[in-house]
This record gives C-alpha cells, structure tokens and sequence, in this order.
C-alpha cells in the first residue's frame, strides 16, 4: 500500500488521479492511525461488514473518468502510459443499463429498510436493513443484531450475514453497551460463516486476527506502537484506539506451537483467597476460534471489565492481575504478556493458547482463575479476589 | 402464476447488494457498480460515484 501511495502521489499532487480506500478492518481508528503514520491524503471508506463482498485485499481497481474499470492490479511499469496518459470514451451503456450500486443504505433509508423488512419478512430484506444499521447506525446495534438474526432464522447458510452478526457483536463487545459473552458470539458468528465459504478470506482474517500463532499469515497490529511512536516524534498526536491491540493482534505466526507455563506454581492452589462474589470485576472468555480439531490449537481470550457497575476498581499498588490455567495432561499453552498500563477501571485483555493433544475424542472444559486487587469505590477498602473462570474448549469431530 | 408473480416480486424488491454466494468481481471494460461507505475519520457518507469525472485508483486493502 505504502508503494503505491509513493509511486502514484506526483499524478495525485498533480491532479490527473485520485485515490480512494476502502478497508474491511474491525476498528477503523487502526486503518486511521495506519494513514496517519504513512501520511496518505486520500479518503478512506469503512466497510466492516464487507458488504462489497471482496473475498482478499489488498486489491487494485482503475476506475477512468466515467467510472469504467479500466485495470485491475495495474503494472505499476504501465500505469502512467496505459491509464494516466490515456483518454478513454464514455461507455456504450445507457443508464438503465449500468450496474446496480452495492449499497445504498445511508441514514435516510433506514426507516424504509425497516419497514421493508416488516412488511416482506424475507431474508433479503432483514439482511438489508441490518447492513443500513450496521453501516449508518452504529449506536443502534442491538437493532443490526436483532436484523441479522430475523434474516438468519429465514436463511441460515447465509454466510455474509453470519460474518456480519459476528462483527456487530464485536462491535458491541467494544461499546458501553456490551453484553456478556459479546466476544464469544462473534467467533462462533465468524466461524459458522467461514465453514460455510473456506475461501473467503475476509472472514478467514478476522478469525486469524484473534487466533492462535499456528494458524496466523502474519502478525496484524504489531505496527502500531512503531507507527505510534514514529507520529509522535513528527510532534503529531497519534490517533487515538478504542481498543489497543494486545496479544493474538500482535503475536507472530508460528509453525510450532511454543509451550511455556503461566505459572510453574498454582499461585492459589489451597482455594482460601476469597472468590469475587459482588463481581468487582466481571471477566468472560473468548475461544478461538469456536471450534477446533484435536491436535490444533486454540487461542483464549479473557476480559475483564472492573467496576461495571461502579463499584471498584484496579488497585495497582499491589500484584498485578494473574490469570492460572489448569490443562489436562498432555496439553501445551503459552501465555502473552502482560499488559502494562496503569490506570483505575480500564478493561484488561490477557489471552493465552492451548494446544489440543491429538487424541482427545471430545470438547471439555478447562479450569483456569484469576486472581487481582480491587478496591472498592464506596469506602477505599481493598481486597485481594479470586474469579473462578471455566473455559469451554469445543472440539470438533 | 401466482409462484411466478411472487417470484418476479421478490426480483424486483430485491436488494442490489451482491446476492448470497456472489463476490466482489469488478470487469475491466465495465461501468463499476456504485457505491456509498462512511469515511473512517468522519462518517460521511462517501459515494464512488462522487468522483465521477476523475481517474480514480480504488484500492480495498487492511494496514496488516
């Protein structure tokens, strides 16, 4: 990307070309901050729930000045001669012969979409107005989910509108308004719709950006730091994230799976650390991806939200926040570090992997705790607390 | 004809999207079809067709 930005900016300074992104990423800050960092100039268009259906990126379109494709992957040694050089002619085409958009779902329609889908009840139409909601009305996403899910129930092997579920529930999970097992929902949401389309590489990579290092093309977001940094020594402020990436968003692929232990010692083996009863802090679990054959791998996620409620938050004074994980005999993990921000009532994100021994016959559950200090807000008191938190790890057959 | 009727109906209320099954698949030589997606930095509504007149590059990519 950064290439063609360079090779094509004297055109676009000039005049003669313009550039237009579109990115399918989960986070449109990441995609901002990344422009930011390589100081592109051009509009960037958001298209989470990949509603253009491309299947791969990064792909290249030339579009002439009356909007007819000209190239795709142009040679970069043939551009200028064979695109910017040339005058082409309008299409032989009337206008109700040109292709139909690919999406027309603004603001404005949305109530139409709705109604629409009331009206007709078809798969299509709910899909429809679930697209308008996630795109337009992101506030709105208990709506998308509800729209997504009236299509599903219509038309189950819709794998699009499975992906689509699955982001909005990511989307969810990320907003004040989440809802427990947020995270989980949109694995199982990406999975179905990947076991639906193998081939579809959109959906694949939104997986992979939470799973496990055997199963990773590259690392996704281990450029934000340097790029964070780097904005900063221009005496630019870096855009800021909404979720910093952590853990699998940055871990390497890997072609073996590296075993290394949480904790040589259970750190609460006798059970007496008082178990978080008022829920100071509420921690789910996420499996990626939601289902695995035996000899792979699986990358789990814990959060944990302190103080939903306003009642406590992280007391940084003491130990920091462990998580211990009890495998079962001839399973492997390897933990990722530690986040290290200091602040009060922050979500903390601690993912780990398993690795699956080749014979086990069934999905089971693993035992694993967390133990941190909080204090409450009410009166100051600090406590040091245990979660018990049971991982469901679903093997395929 | 009634199943006819239907049918034709839901053609024609259908949505222009990409169907079930179908992918993003721009033809050299063709109009490439419309779109409208909100800018990532301010959410305005941004339609391909606003460009009209203009080379344009459209590049689908991720910054990983």
């Amino acid at each position: 990307m950064p290439v063609w930005h360079e090779r094509t900016r004297q055109w676009v300074e000039a005049g003669r070309l313009h550039l237009v992104g579109v990115t399918q990423e989960q986070h449109p800050e990441r995609c901002q901050l990344f422009a930011q960092w390589r100081q592109f100039d051009w509009p960037i268009l958001h298209d989470p729930i990949n509603v253009l259906a491309t299947t791969a990126v990064p792909i290249f379109v030339a579009l002439d000045e009356h909007g007819v494709v000209r190239m795709i992957g142009p040679r970069a040694d043939r551009f200028e001669e064979d695109f910017i050089n040339r005058t082409f002619d309008p299409p032989d085409v009337t206008a109700d012969a040109l292709p139909a958009p690919l999406t027309i779902s603004t603001g404005e329609d949305i109530a139409s979409l709705q109604q629409t889908a009331e009206e007709k009840n078809t798969a299509i139409a709910w899909r429809r107005y679930a697209d308008g909601l996630a795109l337009w009305q992101t506030s709105d996403i208990d709506r998308a989910i509800d729209a997504y899910t009236r299509a599903l129930e219509l038309s189950p092997d819709d794998g699009a509108a499975r992906f689509r579920l699955g982001v909005c529930y990511r989307l969810r999970h990320d907003g004040t308004n989440r809802q427990p097992g947020d995270f989980q929902e949109a694995v199982d949401a990406w999975s179905a719709a990947l076991a639906l389309d193998p081939n579809q590489y959109i959906w694949r990579r939104r997986i992979q950006q939470y799973g496990p290092r055997l199963d990773k093309p590259y690392p996704f977001y281990d450029w934000v730091a340097r790029a964070q940094d780097e904005i900063r020594e221009r005496g630019e402020e870096p855009i800021a994230l909404a979720v910093e990436p952590y853990g699998a968003e940055l871990a390497a692929p890997s072609r073996t799976f590296i075993d290394e232990s949480l904790d040589e010692v259970p750190p609460a083996s006798d059970g007496r650390i008082a178990r978080d009863t008022q829920q100071h802090v509420r921690a789910e679990v996420a499996v990626v991806p939601a289902r695995v054959p035996a000899g792979q791998s699986v990358r789990v996620h814990v959060t944990f939200f302190p103080s939903e409620s306003g009642a406590a938050s992280w007391h940084n004074e003491s130990e920091p926040l462990r998580l211990w994980v009890e495998t079962p005999n001839g399973w492997q993990r390897h933990a990722a570090e530690q986040p290290l921000e200091i602040e009060s009532s922050e979500t903390r994100r601690l993912d780990f992997e398993v690795q699956i021994p080749a014979d086990t016959q069934s999905s089971l559950r693993l035992n694993a705790y967390a133990l941190y200090w909080t204090c409450r807000e009410a009166d100051g008191v600090c406590a040091y607390l245990r979660q018990d938190l049971p991982i469901e790890i679903r093997v395929s057959e | 004809m009634r199943i006819l009727l239907a049918t034709m109906t839901l053609a024609f209320a259908a949505p222009a999207l990409p169907a079930r099954g179908d992918v993003y698949r721009p033809t050299v030589g063709q109009p490439h079809p419309d779109f409208v997606l909100p800018a990532i930095d301010d959410r305005r509504p941004v339609a391909l067709s606003s460009f009209r007149g203009r080379k344009v590059l459209l590049v689908h990519f991720a910054s990983w």
